[in-house]
């Protein structure tokens, strides 16, 4: 293949769980919701919160915050839900994601973006497609097809500690 | 690019099912003319959209293939049983090649070359004289003169053509690849060469020109110089006169003047030229006109099912949005809300009948497939078995379709395998020579029966009793009716085959037809009679989409349980069921396992409340179910809950009340399973 | 030798089916997704033929074909750009703007190399 296509400028969506900013390649993002009243599936995973009405349709919700290995979100003027358009087993499956706030669309070019950290365990930085720096402050850009396809709890705690550790401190 | 690929592979397996579903009518039916072009239409589609998808071999292959259409449809050969065999293996192949074009697989290779082979021996051995190449265009400028027309086209490019990046001798190259031609280049406005622009066009063209296109593609060709040259194309007269040694002569000799001939000049060359051959074209020209005007007129249309799947889904919304109109229309005083309001109750239930007619489809599309499978099987296995089917014109909602294809396959594959005697076997016990496997559909309420008989040896019960002894399934004292025996069939594992045979005894047996009828919220029933043959009932819904229900709620939630499951409701009081120890409830004299759905789903337990007890029933298990509440019945539209949710034991999809709550569905057949596998393990504690 | 054709368009899917025909052909395919991209690709190459769609976003097709005729060593390169039956006023404002011809949308490889096989051989 001869094929050539040239470096992007891509849009990020970032967002907050607890003191943590993470981003989100917006091709992925739908749509942003208030919260809205939540009907909780019985005997699911703690993480799968329950089933919201989008317009008709049942959209699964998941507690984001519990996936990434957090306490449970609480409810505030500044939750959100993304409605996330992600790719499961060849099927395109939306899904609804809990987040304590969203915060704004980045422009970042692909140069911009350092590859991830090869961290301690190689299992973890597959769920990061690469790292960026934003005034004194490192975010991570999620890989959240693989993140919501998954069905484990990541600790992505941990992970947020040894970025800090190897970047964060050096620069 | 795989998207796209994905696509043309649907589209083709729809044409190559097309090709045999065709093909085995016309076994029966070998004068069907109109089959026979439809036949040839869809090896035609495969050909065209083949090579653009990087299927070459497809298109090469159905490019052969079509030929000896080509020539059965212009009565040029017979549709033969050798024609007829070597098509059906033909289109077995192609479903190999699409499934494996990319692979380089020897056998594959050799398969394709071999029946290339037999192609290329049928038309070529039977075809008549004169037989018609593979090629209309190779037809068509072939030598004989007699379709063909002389045009004259005068060409003289721009002085600036260059600049766009446009060559006209690309142009006069391409044109005179169409046929054949004089083509005459006049030099004379190229300047002194100190004067020379090398990038101006200072030539043009006359060019006389006999082929057998229409003017049309000939304009085509100056297409994207239409506006950067004068152009004139011009018909001179029917048939070649570029081939006419007479009218060549007298153009060479115009042409030593160095001057344009003209159109008018060449006119009066060609009228004093013979008459004769022009009326024979005209009439030739007539009859072709006549023979290719066709009417079309479009009776159906194709519809990605995506698109299906997304209209469902827009009319379930517009019921639900409808739905909270009429309540929000009751608690108006308004009349005319009120009016508006039921109008458009009516058109959404309208439009949603409507819609869920749309995606019904005939039983017919599997029936192919199944003549298939009897003709090839009964072969390989040397028994005479005929195929009827009857009321295919019976239809179901595709998912449901879908999902039976398998199950009935696998049915029929039995019936040839363990079923239907060999000839002999027939012979001696007085039965017909060939036996019949019948398959008949009808509705039946709400529901479609599929019923798979065959004449065949019938199930020995007393070996299927013997056979679930020695399995551990039942005991030797076991009485069992023969219907229970029957049923037995159905557990994991069972198979009466003694001897492994290729044909039934893949691993899968009855079980999972079972399990795959009731995914779909299906029943399954035998029948069966020594020496007289075994029927097979298959009871589905007509859609998977809708379903009548028992909408309760339990604390804050609104649960929705399948109309169809339930046996009776009872209140009871909270006492009889609160804190007790085996979970056992006496409700109409039975003693019914029960539910109290509150602790289930790790709620606290509620005293205030008068707590109701449903029943339901999933074949011979009955399960109660404890809620807060029963609120009624309602018609739902069903909902997926999301892969995320694809392990969930008890809830199975999801639906839309009016006010736009979410209730949840719950699946019965799953529930009553992980409840009585609750009461198994907590007897075995006891 | 082997010509080189830069084919340029936003949708992938189509970028891909036409690098695969033209491949197949025997051309040499260069793709970009947007007019901007592929004049970056033509600096120092040598493209015996420009397939543009005409809309894009960042720059169109339009624009795309003006940058490349101010471009000394593509002045008289065949540019074709693609376009749907009814953008007939497209057409003669792409003309203008350059453009050698046209392929109309959809089109099948065989209507694709019709078209290049008109401009160049």
């Amino acid at each position: 293949m001869n094929n050539e296509v040239n470096t992007q400028v891509k849009s990020y969506l970032t967002f907050k769980l607890g003191d943590e900013v993470f981003a989100a390649n917006v091709s992925k993002v739908l749509n942003i919701l208030e919260l809205t009243k939540i009907t909780k599936v019985p005997k699911a995973p703690a993480y799968m919160k329950g089933v919201i009405n989008l317009r008709g349709s049942v959209l699964p919700l998941i507690d984001t915050r519990i996936k990434f290995g957090m306490s449970e979100t609480e409810f505030t003027n500044n939750t959100c839900i993304l409605v996330l358009d992600i790719i499961l087993s060849g099927e395109s499956v939306r899904i609804g994601a809990l987040v304590d706030a969203v915060h704004e669309v980045l422009e970042i070019d692909d140069s911009q973006i350092l590859p991830p950290p090869s961290l301690g365990s190689k299992y973890k930085s597959e769920f990061i497609d690469g790292m960026v720096k934003l005034g004194e402050e490192f975010i991570m850009l999620l890989n959240v097809e693989l993140i919501f396809s998954t069905d484990d709890i990541l600790n992505l705690k941990e992970v947020t500690g040894e970025v800090k550790q190897k970047f964060g401190d050096a620069g | 690019m795989d998207k796209l690929r994905q696509k043309f592979i649907e589209e083709a397996s729809e044409h190559i099912r097309d090709i045999e579903q065709s093909l085995l009518t016309l076994e029966s039916n070998p004068d069907n003319h109109e089959l026979i072009e439809k036949i040839f239409r869809s090896l035609h589609t495969l050909k065209g959209s083949g090579a653009m998808f990087g299927f070459e071999k497809i298109s090469e292959f159905t490019h052969e293939l079509e030929t000896i259409y080509d020539l059965i449809r212009n009565n040029k050969l017979i549709l033969g049983k050798e024609v007829f065999d070597l098509t059906l293996a033909c289109a077995d192949h192609l479903k190999i090649l699409i499934s494996d074009e990319k692979k380089d697989n020897a056998e594959i290779n050799e398969e394709y070359r071999n029946l290339l082979e037999k192609i290329h021996e049928v038309y070529s051995g039977e075809s008549m004289p004169g037989k018609p190449s593979a090629n209309q265009k190779d037809k068509k400028t072939a030598d004989t003169g007699s379709d063909l027309s002389t045009y004259y086209i005068y060409f003289k490019p721009n002085a600036d053509i260059f600049d766009n990046g446009t060559n006209p001798l690309f142009l006069i190259d391409e044109l005179t690849s169409l046929g054949h031609f004089m083509a005459i280049p006049y030099l004379q406005d190229i300047p002194e060469i100190e004067t020379i622009e090398p990038y101006r066009c200072y030539t043009h063209w006359e060019v006389i020109f006999a082929t057998s296109e229409s003017s049309d593609t000939l304009n085509e060709i100056f297409l994207f110089v239409e506006d950067n040259c004068v152009l004139d194309i011009q018909k001179l007269a029917n048939g070649n006169l570029v081939d006419n040694k007479k009218f060549v002569k007298r153009i060479e000799k115009l042409k030593e003047t160095g001057k344009d001939i003209g159109i008018d000049a060449l006119k009066i060359i060609s009228e004093d030229l013979e008459q004769s051959v022009a009326s024979k074209v005209k009439k030739a020209l007539g009859d072709e006109f006549r023979t290719s005007f066709r009417d079309y007129t479009i009776s159906s249309i194709r519809v990605a099912s995506e698109k299906l799947d997304h209209l469902m889904n827009l009319v379930s919304e517009l019921v639900t949005t409808q739905a909270r109109l009429s309540l929000y229309s009751e608690n108006d005083s308004s009349s005319e809300l009120t009016a508006i309001s039921e109008n458009i109750q009516k058109l959404s239930r309208q439009l949603r009948d409507l819609a869920f007619e749309i995606v019904l489809v005939p039983i017919d599309t599997l029936i192919t497939r199944f003549q298939r499978l009897v003709r090839d099987l009964s072969k390989e296995l040397g028994k005479e078995v005929s195929f009827i089917a009857k009321g295919t014109e019976t239809e179901l909602d595709k998912t449901i379709i879908e999902n039976l294809t398998d199950p009935l396959m696998h049915i029929i594959r039995n019936c040839i395998d363990h079923g239907i005697e060999t000839t002999e076997e027939r012979l001696k016990k007085g039965k017909p020579e060939q036996g019949t496997i019948l398959l008949n559909a009808y509705h039946s309420s709400t529901n479609v029966h599929i019923e798979i008989s065959d004449d065949g040896k019938g199930i020995d019960a007393e070996k299927v009793r013997k056979k679930a002894v020695a399995k551990g399934l039942i005991t030797e004292d076991n009485y069992l009716t023969e219907k229970q025996i029957y049923e037995l069939l159905f557990l994991p594992g069972f198979s009466t085959a003694e001897h492994v045979t290729d044909v039934s005894g893949r691993g899968v047996g009855m079980d999972v037809v079972k399990q795959k009828i009731t995914n779909i919220r299906g029943e399954i029933e035998i029948e069966s009679s020594k020496n007289a043959g075994t029927k097979l009932t298959l009871k589905v819904p007509l859609t998977l989409s809708i379903i009548d229900g028992l909408l309760v709620r339990v604390e804050d939630i609104f649960y929705l349980i399948p109309l169809s499951a339930v046996e009776k409701i009872y209140a009871i009081n909270h006492e009889d069921i609160d804190g007790k120890f085996n979970n056992l409830i006496v409700l109409g004299g039975e003693r019914i396992p029960y539910f109290y759905l509150r602790k289930e789903f790790n709620l606290e337990a509620d005293n205030n409340i008068n707590d109701q007890v449903i029943v339901i029933k999933y074949e011979t298990q009955k399960v109660g179910l404890v809620v807060d509440e029963v609120i009624g019945e309602y018609q739902a539209v069903l909902k997926p809950l999301g892969r995320h949710y694809k392990n969930q034991e008890i809830i199975s999809a999801a639906t839309i009340l009016g006010d736009g709550t979410i209730a949840l569905v719950i699946d019965v057949n799953r529930a009553v399973n992980h409840f009585a596998n609750i009461i198994t393990h907590m007897e075995e504690k006891i | 030798m082997t010509k080189t054709i830069l084919f340029v368009d936003d949708s992938e899917s189509i970028r891909e089916i036409v690098n695969f025909t033209l491949q197949n052909e025997g051309y040499n395919v260069l793709v970009s997704d947007n007019g901007k991209n592929a004049l970056s690709l033509l600096d120092g190459k040598d493209i015996n033929l420009i397939i543009t769609d005409l809309h894009m976003p960042e720059m169109n097709g339009i624009e795309l074909i003006k940058e490349v005729r101010k471009m000394p060593h593509y002045q008289r390169t065949p540019i074709l750009f693609l376009t749907t039956e009814s953008q007939v006023a497209k057409k003669m404002e792409a003309k203008e703007a350059g453009a050698t011809g046209w392929i109309v949308k959809p089109f099948v490889p065989a209507k694709l190399i019709s078209a290049i096989t008109k401009v160049i051989r």
